[in-house]
């Protein structure tokens, strides 16, 4: 692996460790300045961030008679 | 009544108070049993436990914590038991740390549209990706990155350090991320 690719790797290693944390030690912000330079790690970063959102806006509703089974099982009532 | 009076109330055996809490918290138990097991059927079966479990401890509910966040710790709880029952097989992601790492990025990320709901390969792709990640992985990715607990409240839900609940989300990311990008190059 030449070094380029070395450091992509702990970059995006370093993407998929500290995504929502404190992004403004020192090591973020030499992160930062690699993704401005680097469009493989700057789709990577992208891509995980869309992952995450995929996954939080993928929401079901619950069915009614689920709700109506729950009551039952529990022994309450609707007021 | 606030829900530390509702809580109150149902300790003393108040149905109607209970019956309110149970309403309250259906919907995100539910929907957040659904993330995990990715199947109505088991959803619903984890909701009841969840809820069963709820009456039965309530009056060992100390306040300390928010309701929320016990009644999410039991569904963790009751997936990672149903789970370790089916013995299903899981991607290893134990290993192989460079291995998570892959730079292949496919014109799909860039295709699909914001509504997911509407979107059914979508959802298939993501539906396919989770259930192959073992439950452990699996409950610290939706605690923290999807549901927006910190790391810490992760850690206390899931009974992990903070360094294992770290660990477990940044492999969990990059096996869904991977997970995807091959199927938009399918």
């Amino acid at each position: 692996m030449n070094d380029d690719k070395k450091i992509c790797k702990e970059v995006m290693s370093h993407i998929c460790d500290s995504l929502g944390e404190d992004l403004d030690s020192p090591k973020c912000i030499a992160i930062k300045n690699h993704l401005d330079e680097c469009p493989d790690c700057s789709n990577y970063f992208k891509s995980v961030e869309k992952t995450i959102d995929f996954y939080k806006k993928y929401n079901v509703e619950l069915p009614e008679e689920a709700h109506n089974r729950l009551l039952d099982v529990l022994g309450l009532k609707e007021d | 009544m606030n829900e530390e009076e509702l809580i109150k109330t149902a300790k003393s055996g108040d149905k109607k108070a209970m019956t309110v809490l149970v309403k309250n918290y259906e919907k995100t138990v539910y929907n957040f049993a659904f993330k995990i097991c990715r199947d109505p059927e088991r959803a619903e079966n984890i909701m009841q436990e969840t809820f069963l479990s709820m009456i039965k401890s309530l009056h060992q509910f100390d306040g300390k914590s928010k309701l929320s966040t016990w009644l999410y710790r039991i569904v963790a709880n009751h997936c990672l038991m149903e789970a370790r029952k089916k013995k299903h097989e899981f991607v290893s992601i134990d290993d192989d740390e460079n291995g998570l790492y892959d730079s292949s990025y496919h014109a799909g990320w860039e295709a699909m549209p914001v509504n997911i709901i509407e979107n059914k390969e979508l959802k298939e792709i993501l539906d396919e990706a989770i259930q192959k990640l073992s439950p452990e992985y699996r409950v610290v990715f939706l605690l923290r990155d999807v549901e927006g607990f910190s790391t810490e409240e992760t850690g206390e839900m899931t009974e992990l350090s903070v360094p294992a609940v770290k660990s477990r989300l940044h492999r969990a990311r990059a096996f869904l991320r991977n997970e995807i990008n091959k199927a938009f190059e399918k």
